[in-house]
C-alpha cells in the first residue's frame, strides 16, 4: 500500500476492551475523495473503528496513517478529523454561532474573522436565521445541520459520521442523504460514514465495506457487493428486502431446488453435480412468469402501490417483489422464472461464494 | 363533601403537604427568627428575659456591638474564616471530585469514604482535629517535623497568627466531601461526547476544562459556593472544640462571638444584635443560590 497515494490508511487494527476483541486486522485504505461506508449489524464495531480513527479509542494492534502520518499515537486534537456524532453533541451552553466557531476560536482566529466564517458556512447549509440561538431551541434537523457545519468550518483532513440521520425523520433522512454527498463532493473532502441502514450506505458511499463480530467481511464499489457477494452474510445483507436462501442440490443443468416439486433451475455457476449447496435468489430478481420453473403457492400480498411483494407459502418462505400490479392472491399458485446468472451459490458449510 | 373531593383528586391535598411544611417551618425558623430580630431592638437582661414587650432601644445595641473593641478583629476573622474555609473546600472538592470523575478502578468506592467526614458531627471531627493540631503531642507536628519542613513544633491552637487557620484546616477537611459530592454530581451531567466533540475540535485538556468543564458547571458551582458560604457561617462546633475563640479572641468569630454574649456573659440583646447581622449576610448567599440554581444552561 503507497500512504501517499490514500488520505486514510488503516493497517492490521486490533482492538480489545479487556477480554472483548472488538476489531479484528482490520485493513482499509480510503483514497482522497473517497466516500467510504461501514456497514454492519448492531455491535459489529462500527462506531468502534470510526472512534480509533478519530482517536477517541486507543487501539491495541496496528498502525493508522492519514495524509501519510503516522498518527498511531496522536492524541484526537492533533490528527485533524471532524466527526458528526449521533448525538450531534453541539455544546449546550453556546450559541450556533459560538459552535461553529469553536474549533478556529481555540485556534486563535480573531473573532470577527470566525463570525464572518460562521456566517459564510451558514449560508450554505440555511443555517443563517438560526446563529444566535442556543441548540436547544433546535429542531433535530437544524441541529444535525449544526454539528455539520462545524464540522466543514475547519476544513479537516477527514470527516467521520456515526449514523448522523438516524434521529432524523424519514423523508428528511432522505434529504440529507443527498445534502451530505454534495457537501461531500464540493468541498472534496474525505468522508467514512457509519450506518446500519445498508441502503444508505449502497446510495451515498463509492465504497462500501461490511462488517461482522469487528471483521471486515467484503469491501467495494457497491454494486459488487450487490452483484457478487462474497458470502451468505454479505448476500443477505446488502438488497431489500433480503435475498432468499434455499438449500439445493447441483444437477447436471443447474440446481434442484428443495422445494415443493423439487424445481430445477439453470445456473451460470458450475460444479460437479450432486453437491449440496445454497442457492440464493433476490426478491426482485424473481420473475412472475407462467411458464417459469417454480410453480409455487401465495401465501400474502403486500402492495405498496409501486411494487407488490409475494410471500410464498413455503418452507423456506420466498419473498418476491412484483413490479407490477397483478391480480394475484393468497392460495394462488404462481410461475417464477430467474435469469440463471442471477442466481448465487454458496457453499453451505463455510457459506463462501461458489 | 366539596371538600372531601378536593382531597381526593389531588388539589386540596397538595395544600395540605404545603400548610404542613409551611407551619412547620413558620414555628420552628420563622417565629424565632422574628424574635431574634424583635430582641435586638430591645432592652434585654436577666428580669425581662421572660416577656415580649420590652424597652424600645432602638440601634442602640448596634451601635454597641461595633463600638466593642473587639468588633473589627471579629469581622476580619469571620470574612477570614469564611473566604479561607470557601476557598479551600471548593479547590480541593473540585481537584478531588475531577480526579475521581477519571473513573479508575475502585474511584467509586473510593470517593464514598470522603462521606466519613460529612456524617462526623462537628464537635467530634472538632476534637480530633483539636489532637492532630496539639502542638506538644500532636501528629502534625511529629509528622512535619518528621519531613523536615519545621524543627520547633508548632502550636496551632495557641499561636494568635495560627489560631483561626488551625479551625480553617478543620472546617476545610469538613466540608471537602460536601463540595466534592456536588461538584461531582455536577461533573457527570455533562455528556461525555461533548469532551470527546471538543478534543476534535482541538481542545487541550485545559482549553476543555475552561470553554466546557467551567461553562457547563456555572450553576452546579454557583450553588455550591453559595451553600458552602452559609454552612461556614453556621459552623460553630469546631470553636468550642479548638480554640474557643482565643487566645484572645484571635480565632473567634461572629456566630461564636454571639453565642459568647447571649450565653456566657447573659447579653441576649447583643447576641441577638450579632446574629441579626449575619442573618443579612446569609440572606445574601441565599439570594445568590437561588438565582444560580434557576439559570440551568444545560441542551
Ligand atoms: N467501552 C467498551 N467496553 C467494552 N466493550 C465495548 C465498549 N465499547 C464498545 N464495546 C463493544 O464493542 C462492540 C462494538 O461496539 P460498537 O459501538 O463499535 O458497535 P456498532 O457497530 O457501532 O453498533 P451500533 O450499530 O449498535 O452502534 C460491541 O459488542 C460493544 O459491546
Ligand atoms: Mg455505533
Amino acid at each position: 500500500m503507497n500512504g501517499a497515494m490514500n488520505q486514510i490508511e488503516l493497517t492490521g487494527i486490533e482492538k480489545h476492551y479487556g477480554g472483548y476483541h472488538a476489531l479484528k486486522s482490520v485493513n482499509l485504505a480510503i483514497p482522497k475523495g473517497g466516500f467510504v461506508a461501514l456497514v454492519g449489524p448492531s455491535g459489529c464495531g462500527k462506531s468502534t473503528l470510526l472512534r480509533t480513527i478519530a482517536g477517541l479509542e486507543t487501539i491495541t494492534g496496528g498502525a493508522i496513517h492519514i495524509a501519510g502520518q503516522d498518527v498511531t499515537t496522536l492524541p484526537p486534537r492533533l490528527r485533524d478529523i471532524a466527526m458528526v456524532f449521533q448525538s450531534y453533541a453541539l455544546y449546550p451552553h453556546m450559541t450556533v454561532a459560538e459552535n461553529l466557531t469553536y474549533a478556529l476560536r481555540l485556534k486563535g482566529v480573531p473573532k470577527p474573522v470566525a463570525r464572518k466564517r460562521a456566517e459564510d458556512i451558514a449560508e450554505t447549509i440555511g443555517l443563517t436565521p438560526l446563529l444566535d440561538r442556543y441548540p436547544r431551541a433546535l429542531s433535530g434537523g437544524q441541529r444535525q445541520r449544526v454539528a455539520m457545519g462545524r464540522a466543514i468550518i475547519r476544513e479537516p483532513k477527514a470527516f467521520l459520521f456515526d449514523e448522523p440521520l438516524s434521529n432524523l425523520d424519514a423523508a428528511l433522512r432522505v434529504h440529507m442523504r443527498a445534502e451530505i454527498r454534495k457537501l461531500h463532493n464540493r468541498l472534496g473532502a474525505t468522508s467514512v460514514y457509519v450506518t446500519h441502514d445498508q441502503i444508505e450506505a449502497m446510495t451515498m458511499a463509492d465504497h462500501v465495506v461490511v462488517m461482522r463480530a469487528g471483521v471486515i467481511e467484503q469491501q467495494g464499489a457497491p454494486l459488487e457487493l450487490y452483484d457478487r457477494p462474497a458470502n451468505r452474510f454479505v448476500a443477505g445483507f446488502i438488497g431489500s428486502p433480503a435475498m432468499n436462501f434455499i438449500d439445493a442440490v447441483t444437477t447436471d443443468q443447474g440446481v434442484k431446488l428443495a422445494l415443493p416439486g423439487e424445481p430445477v433451475i439453470a445456473t451460470t455457476t458450475r460444479s460437479q453435480p450432486g453437491r449440496k449447496v445454497l442457492a440464493g435468489l433476490r426478491p426482485e430478481h424473481l420473475a412472475v412468469d407462467p411458464d417459469g420453473a417454480l410453480r409455487l403457492p401465495v401465501a400474502l400480498v403486500e402492495q405498496t402501490g409501486s411494487t407488490s411483494y409475494l410471500v410464498t407459502d413455503t418452507e423456506p418462505m420466498l419473498t418476491v417483489s412484483a413490479n407490477l400490479r397483478r391480480d394475484i392472491h393468497p392460495g394462488d399458485v404462481v410461475g417464477l422464472s430467474i435469469d440463471p446468472a442471477r442466481v448465487h451459490l454458496f457453499d453451505p458449510a463455510t457459506e463462501a461464494r461458489l | 363533601m366539596r371538600i372531601l373531593r378536593s382531597l381526593t383528586d389531588g388539589i386540596g391535598f397538595d395544600l395540605i403537604l404545603i400548610g404542613a411544611a409551611m407551619a412547620f417551618l413558620m414555628a420552628m425558623a420563622g417565629l424565632p427568627l422574628v424574635y431574634n430580630v424583635l430582641m435586638s431592638f430591645q432592652e434585654v437582661d436577666m428580669f425581662s428575659l421572660g416577656s415580649l414587650i420590652r424597652p424600645w432601644a432602638g440601634f442602640d445595641n448596634y451601635r454597641s456591638v461595633v463600638a466593642q473593641p473587639e468588633f473589627w478583629l471579629v469581622m476580619k476573622n469571620t470574612a477570614l474564616f469564611v473566604v479561607g474555609s470557601i476557598a479551600g473546600q471548593f479547590t480541593l472538592g473540585f481537584a478531588l471530585a475531577l480526579f475521581f470523575h477519571q473513573n479508575f478502578p475502585g474511584s467509586a468506592t473510593i470517593r464514598g469514604l470522603f462521606l466519613v467526614s460529612w456524617v462526623m458531627p462537628g464537635l467530634v471531627v472538632g476534637a480530633i482535629w483539636s489532637f492532630i493540631l496539639a502542638g506538644d503531642y500532636g501528629v502534625l507536628n511529629a509528622l512535619l517535623q518528621g519531613v523536615g519542613l519545621i524543627s520547633e513544633p508548632v502550636f496551632w491552637k495557641s499561636d494568635p497568627n495560627l489560631s483561626l487557620y488551625a479551625v480553617i484546616i478543620a472546617n476545610i477537611w469538613l466540608g471537602l466531601a460536601f463540595n466534592m459530592l456536588l461538584l461531582s454530581v455536577g461533573l457527570a451531567a455533562i455528556p461525555r461526547d461533548i469532551y470527546e466533540a471538543a478534543e476534535l475540535d482541538g481542545a487541550t485538556a485545559w482549553q476543555r476544562f475552561r470553554t466546557i468543564t467551567l461553562p457547563m458547571m456555572r450553576s452546579t458551582i454557583g450553588a455550591v459556593l453559595s451553600l458552602g458560604l452559609i454552612g461556614t457561617l453556621q459552623q460553630f462546633d469546631l470553636f468550642p472544640a479548638i480554640t474557643e475563640g482565643g487566645p484572645a479572641n484571635t480565632s473567634n468569630v461572629s456566630q461564636y462571638w454571639a453565642w459568647q454574649m447571649s450565653f456566657k456573659l447573659y447579653d441576649f440583646a447583643r447576641g441577638a444584635t450579632i446574629s441579626v447581622m449575619m442573618l443579612v449576610l446569609v440572606l445574601f448567599a441565599a439570594v445568590i443560590y437561588v438565582r444560580s440554581t434557576r439559570g440551568e444552561v444545560r441542551g
